[in-house]
């Protein structure tokens, strides 16, 4: 706002900044710690006072995570979980957005109204009854019981249907002049229309998957099935006790979503404010 | 011709719905019945009898449950206030500054929110860990000496904090998004009046806003309900249930005390609890459509 009369630029203003500054300071602060510490050596990371800067540095923390425990194993559990739930969410929800969006049906309203009522209810609070599901269906410890969970949200018809209701219907009906099926239509010329919010939605559904500890941690219960979020919270309780190495395992589980979030830091911001504009 | 065309419309809606509707019966709809139903019963391995209500009337005659409600309560109103006072505090100071500047802010903020809980938690537990944590070590400098986890008095504010600085990203990204969207004209018509910036942020931002907060403490309502991983990997609800919360209760009846009937009366209670909050927001985004 106050662009063209930089000149009285207001002390509260200033004032404001450098609070806002010295909190996003000690906002990053922690992850600082946590870098630094897992190249400390097992006496540095727990010296105090504590050393501010590392003053050794060492990456036999990582080479035991990795040596100890299946790192690897867990990092690919939980991409294929985080993958896999992420595109069949993408296929599905943008099936039915399109067609809560643009295609006549009876019930459709309704139907819509009572799926659209569940987008805020967490799985977490129906656990018990979920976990049995799974369990008849023979998905205890594996990746598929906790895929499948996830694609169930309404969030993503949620967020793609507000894109589908920008596309004209004009373009359907024209398309549908010339002859071309539904599928047809769906595929080859809304698709690519909604190419943002199928963006935005693979984004925001990769990270929440991949954080959801609580399911991973009930379904995956054997080795085998652990994920990344889980495995290195066990290091927690691990009976090695070099924080550093614990630290070391904490990197581990954050680098993915770090990288992710810088090479698609544009999308999040358009993703996550998707469900708050009126 | 007319009819078949509609009878094909109707055919092709039901078959583009029926994977997602599908999915959502199975794993939404039906729990949530089957949910219902399991917390009528007492439920030992193979066996189910049906006792009614009676897994609600025992679980608030229990103290910790009813610990762990007071509990959650406490974490919803102070996170959730925190939230929206440090968000709006936040984006109201920075939304109108050059674009590199707002977003290597947004992004200090919003990092700690997309390493996910698991490994923040982990990060705070060996920063407050009592014999070689720096926290307590800063502590002592300044000649206190608090056990941060360990104190029934500080574990409520110290889970607290950490949740709302782990958090609170989120709400600043979404209320800068919505703070640039205020039409400028209202800002000029405000600067030609001469007044000042706090001015201008109660009299227009804030209530210019107004959606978003709404919608920020709903979704930050519910998130704070099931709060877990850090109540599990920080304190593991202690000390002496100090910390317990509903979804730990929740969590610790079902996979490790095999209460299954009691666990899903928690569940029921907190499935009631969002749907009521959710309401709502759910009618401003329907008349939207």
């Amino acid at each position: 706002m106050f662009k063209n009369n930089k000149m009285k630029r207001e002390k509260y203003d200033v004032i404001a900044n450098i609070i806002v500054i010295f909190f996003a300071i000690c906002s990053l602060f922690p992850l600082y710690w946590l870098v630094t510490s897992s190249f400390k050596n097992s006496v540095d990371v727990v010296k105090m006072p504590p050393d501010w800067f590392p003053q050794t540095f060492t990456l036999s923390n990582y080479v035991d995570v990795f040596n100890n425990q299946p790192a690897f194993k867990w990092a690919f559990n939980s991409i294929t979980v985080a993958l896999v739930a992420t595109i069949a969410l993408l296929i599905v929800s943008s099936m039915a957005a399109y067609a809560f969006s643009k295609l006549q049906f009876k019930g459709k309203n309704i139907i819509f109204i009572i799926f659209i009522s569940s987008l805020m209810i967490p799985k977490e609070v129906m656990i018990v009854p979920l976990f049995r599901i799974i369990q008849d269906l023979g998905m205890v410890n594996t990746l598929s019981g906790m895929i499948w969970p996830n694609v169930a949200t309404a969030f993503g018809v949620f967020l793609l249907k507000g894109f589908f209701d920008t596309i004209p219907d004009s373009l359907r009906e024209a398309a549908k002049m010339d002859g071309a099926s539904e599928f047809r239509i769906f595929f080859t010329i809304m698709l690519p229309l909604v190419k943002p919010g199928l963006g935005a939605l693979f984004i925001l559904n990769f990270v929440n998957v991949w954080n959801d500890y609580l399911w991973q941690l009930v379904v995956g219960q054997s080795e085998d099935s652990k994920t990344l979020m889980v495995g290195i919270a066990t290091l927690m309780q691990d009976l090695n006790p070099n924080f550093a190495y614990k630290m070391a395992g904490a990197v581990v589980g954050a680098i993915p979503m770090l990288i992710i979030f810088v090479l698609f830091q544009k999308y999040f911001t358009r993703g996550i404010t998707i469900g708050s504009d009126k | 011709m007319k009819l078949k065309d509609t009878m094909r419309e109707n055919i092709s809606g039901y078959i583009f719905i029926a994977p997602q509707i599908i999915l959502f019966l199975v794993f939404l709809v039906y729990p949530i019945f089957e949910g219902i139903r399991l917390s009528l019963f007492k439920i030992n391995y193979q066996s189910e009898t049906f006792i009614g209500l009676a897994n609600y009337g025992k679980l608030f005659e229990d103290p910790i449950f009813v610990k762990s409600i007071i509990n959650t309560l406490i974490f919803v109103v102070f996170i959730v206030a925190l939230t929206v006072l440090f968000a709006m505090f936040v984006a109201s100071a920075i939304f109108d500054k050059n674009a590199k500047y707002v977003s290597i802010i947004r992004g200090a903020y919003y990092i700690p929110v997309m390493v996910s809980m698991v490994v923040m938690s982990m990060i705070w537990s060996f920063l407050l860990n009592p014999s070689n944590g720096l926290i307590p070590f800063l502590a002592r400098k300044m000649e206190m000496s608090v056990n941060f986890l360990g104190d029934t008095h500080w574990v409520l504010p110290v889970i607290i904090f950490v949740t709302f600085a782990t958090n609170v990203g989120q709400a600043i990204i979404l209320y800068i998004a919505s703070m640039i969207g205020v039409p400028k004209e209202l800002f000029e018509a405000a600067e030609v009046d001469g007044a000042s910036r706090i001015k201008v942020i109660f009299k227009i931002i804030l209530p210019m806003v107004k959606p978003t907060t709404i919608y920020i403490i709903i979704m930050n309502i519910i998130a704070v309900l099931k709060i877990f991983v850090v109540i599990q990997l920080l304190t593991g609800g202690g000390p002496n249930n100090a910390s317990t919360t509903m979804m730990y209760y929740l969590y610790n009846n079902a996979f490790k005390y095999n209460q299954l009937g009691i666990a899903s009366a928690v569940g029921v209670i907190m499935f009631i609890i969002t749907l009521l909050l959710s309401v709502p927001q759910l009618r401003a985004m329907l008349k939207k459509d």
